[in-house]
């Protein structure tokens, strides 16, 4: 079993009807030269890499860009269409000020199973009080937010408002609040793993391909970035497989991961397993 | 006189050996055109045409030596982020293997059908699946 806790469905043909904010989504999101493409030609992506479950991640940019990279309703819609292969996640812009209504909505009624943010893309540092809100409806829905972090290919996009040290608050302040900093924070490395070591509600994910080859990239994660026995003695718990489609593709991320060296117990819970605890759908006492 | 069709397959592997024999001599077949050319072309670049004998052990040998001659694991230039596309490069082996492969190939057409040898299987070959994929078959002539 593996479980890709991160996929941006921008050309999942069930919501592309509309070729205008399909452009928007290219335009916003800073993905070109890709077309949309039905349900048979992504669940063959799937099968090739292994993957069983998809989490979609979609994300509102309202007040910032005036529109949705995939909003809220077409990801339920997506999952709707397969429950099994899908697991949907919510976006809000924090600006709004319907903010947490519309996360009412999401959890309550459309039953998304997390939150996806990107401080960079939409502008605020995470650990700004005004946030707080948007934390306490996470804990009041018991979902995780996973959040962009580090380096963003998006236009428009502050590297600043997602460096890791800016989510320590966050941990210190809701430790039962589980989140994700994607893509390791790359190239913030050391203080993703600085945060994940002392605070066990943050997790990170493998969708680390911005340098090299596949097998390039990940081996110098795991070997160089991190000490090669770092996943095995202490990070095991909160490494998620992620392949961020439609950037990088998961069968060359997974086949990059079928290379490093690390216990079965350490593959076992990056394949799958922190996913399901990260998702709540587990519970495991540290 | 000029007959373009396409044929579209969706590979579900990175690489993999699909025979468009039968369709393209269909094709062929069901033109007016009774003399003349056919030309079947890869809308991509990093896939070919290829024309060879239809058995699973050349398959496998062509397949071996093309990943001898351009490994998985290679210096290449193209292992980044291409910002024009928003995404990851990292398929120098499609391109450098459709460039051994060729994009087309050419059949004369003879009193309405194809002119070819009796182990002449025409292979469209993919090599950075899985994708759906494009290809012109365009007759031409009288």
């Amino acid at each position: 079993m593996i479980i890709d806790m991160h996929i941006h469905p921008i050309f999942y043909g069930a919501v592309c009807e509309d070729s205008e904010e399909v452009e928007f989504r290219k335009n916003a999101f800073g993905v070109f030269k890709q077309s949309p493409y039905g349900y048979e030609e992504m669940f063959a992506e799937m099968d090739y890499a292994k993957v069983t479950k998809s989490a979609l991640l979609p994300l509102d940019l309202t007040t910032t860009e005036g529109g949705w990279v995939v909003n809220n309703d077409q990801i339920a819609k997506l999952v709707s269409d397969y429950p099994d292969k899908f697991i949907g996640f919510a976006s809000v812009d924090p600006r709004r000020e319907d903010a947490l209504n519309v996360l009412d909505y999401a959890f309550g009624t459309l039953g998304l199973k997390g939150l996806k943010l990107n401080p960079a893309k939409q502008h605020f540092f995470p650990n700004e009080r005004w946030m707080f809100p948007i934390y306490e409806k996470c804990l009041e829905y018991n979902k995780p937010i996973i959040f962009h972090a580090g380096l963003s290919w998006e236009p428009n996009a502050i590297t600043e408002y997602a460096h890791p040290l800016k989510f320590e608050e966050v941990a210190v302040r809701y430790p039962k609040l589980r989140f994700c900093l994607a893509h390791f924070a790359w190239p913030f490395v050391r203080e993703t793993v600085m945060l994940m070591i002392k605070y066990p509600n943050v997790y990170t994910d493998t969708s680390v391909l911005y340098m090299d080859s596949p097998e390039e990239s990940i081996q110098r994660l795991f070997t160089v970035d991190m000490g090669p026995l770092w996943t095995d003695r202490a990070l095991h718990r909160q490494i998620m497989f992620a392949s961020n489609g439609p950037r990088f593709r998961q069968f060359k991320i997974l086949r990059a991961l079928e290379k490093i060296k690390m216990r079965d117990y350490a593959r076992e819970g990056i394949y799958y397993k922190n996913a399901l605890r990260f998702l709540g759908e587990e519970v495991e006492e540290w | 006189m000029v007959d373009l069709q396409t044929i579209e397959w969706m590979s579900r592997k990175p690489e993999e050996f699909h025979r468009i024999t039968e369709e393209v001599h269909q094709i062929v077949e069901k033109s007016s055109i009774k003399n003349g050319l056919v030309l079947v072309v890869t809308a991509h670049t990093t896939t070919g045409i290829m024309v060879n004998e239809g058995l699973p052990c050349v398959e496998t040998d062509i397949a071996d030596t093309l990943t001898k001659i351009v490994p998985l694991e290679a210096e290449y230039a193209h292992a980044h982020f291409l910002p024009s596309y928003g995404a990851t490069g990292n398929n120098s082996t499609g391109h450098i293997k459709s460039l051994l492969c060729g994009n087309h190939c050419v059949f004369p057409v003879v009193d309405g059908k194809i002119a070819c040898g009796g182990a002449q299987d025409i292979y469209f070959v993919e090599f950075d699946g899985p994708q759906t994929r494009k290809i012109y078959v365009e007759v031409f002539g009288d």
